[in-house]
């Protein structure tokens, strides 16, 4: 079956320079044209794999400033995270803060008077549990 | 604009190819898309394989990003011709290498002093030696034809003819004189209408 031809349009040449081409030469062309245009799916795809490769590294300066980016925004967030925690312990902070602060001290620290005023009720307990278990 | 303007030859001539190019693609890829396929085939023709010829076209395509992106659009068709041409050129070296080594001779002669394009210079006049073929006949002599040549007439053959590269250009991309582009392209037409003429 006979596919339409198209004359080669050279890209540069004018047609002075070329000259009368022969009729067997533009249809070598428009065949080889033909066979480029028909390559099956997987060579495009290898071919499509390739250029992607080839073009990578241009594309590598803007992901460099991405991923650099992020890490300046996390190390900033990190600052800031450091900055208001080191403010909280601070002499400096506010009487509200302060006073939070005690109250939390009051809890979980060392010298809970009660703690140590009922010291020998525990022990007894304990040593009851023990000998009810015994 | 300009990459635009310089690739339109090659879209004009594959209207029905599927990779089209669009505007947010970078010119660069756009440029490559386009001659993607016609470099395929080239690279083929010389290795004699598919295989080879995508490795071929994936290491000029590298060598073109690296060493020729930054120049202006323009200058890009050349330049990536001259850059496969190379690695064809180099493929063709290994091969002779270990083609010497394995005393094994390569089918076709890288010289061909002897032929004289004068003596087999067409009659204008008639139809040409694919005239009577069908297109599947047709397509397979010419690639078997063309597979015939010698190396630096089968590349004047397709980058003058078929890429459409100006004189000037593909001596650029041959790394050699015009003359001598003109001197390959004679004797490739030639040698091409004698193989082809078997055909018939």
């Amino acid at each position: 079956m006979n596919t339409p031809r198209k004359p080669l349009q050279p890209r540069r040449s004018s047609a002075a320079e070329n000259g009368a081409r022969e009729a067997w030469v533009e249809r070598a062309v428009a065949l080889l044209d033909e066979s480029a245009r028909n390559l099956d799916a997987a060579t495009l795809s290898r071919l499509n794999r390739a250029r992607q490769t080839a073009l990578a590294p241009r594309r590598r300066p803007r992901q460099a400033w991405l991923v650099g980016g992020s890490l300046a925004a996390a190390a900033l967030a990190l600052v800031i995270g450091v900055g208001l925690g080191h403010r909280v312990s601070s002499p400096t902070a506010s009487p509200a803060d302060a006073a939070g602060q005690d109250e939390i001290d009051a809890l979980v620290g060392d010298d809970n008077p009660d703690l140590y005023e009922n010291l020998e009720f525990y022990a007894w307990l304990n040593a009851q549990q023990q000998d009810g278990n015994g | 604009m300009l990459a635009g303007s310089i690739f339109m030859s090659g879209l004009d001539r594959m209207p029905d190819a599927p990779a089209t190019p669009t505007d947010e693609s970078p010119a660069i890829e756009r440029f490559l898309r386009d001659v993607e396929r016609r470099a395929l085939r080239m690279a083929e023709f010389a290795t004699g394989s598919r295989e080879e010829g995508l490795d071929l076209v994936q290491d000029a395509m590298l060598g073109f990003v690296r060493n020729y992106a930054a120049k202006p659009s323009a200058e890009w068709s050349p330049l990536f011709w001259r850059v496969l041409d190379s690695r064809i050129n180099d493929w063709h070296r290994r091969q002779r290498v270990r083609g010497r080594w394995l005393g094994w001779f390569e089918r076709a002669a890288e010289d061909d002093e002897h032929d004289d394009p004068i003596a087999t210079a067409p009659d204008p006049g008639e139809p040409g030696p694919l005239a009577r073929l069908a297109d599947s006949e047709a397509g397979v002599a010419l690639e078997a034809a063309l597979r015939a040549l010698p190396l630096r007439q089968r590349q004047a053959f397709l980058l003058r003819l078929w890429e459409g590269l100006d004189v000037a250009d593909t001596a650029a991309a041959m790394r050699c004189s015009e003359g001598s582009v003109k001197t390959h392209l004679s004797r490739a037409l030639a040698n091409l209408r004698n193989t082809l003429e078997k055909h018939r």
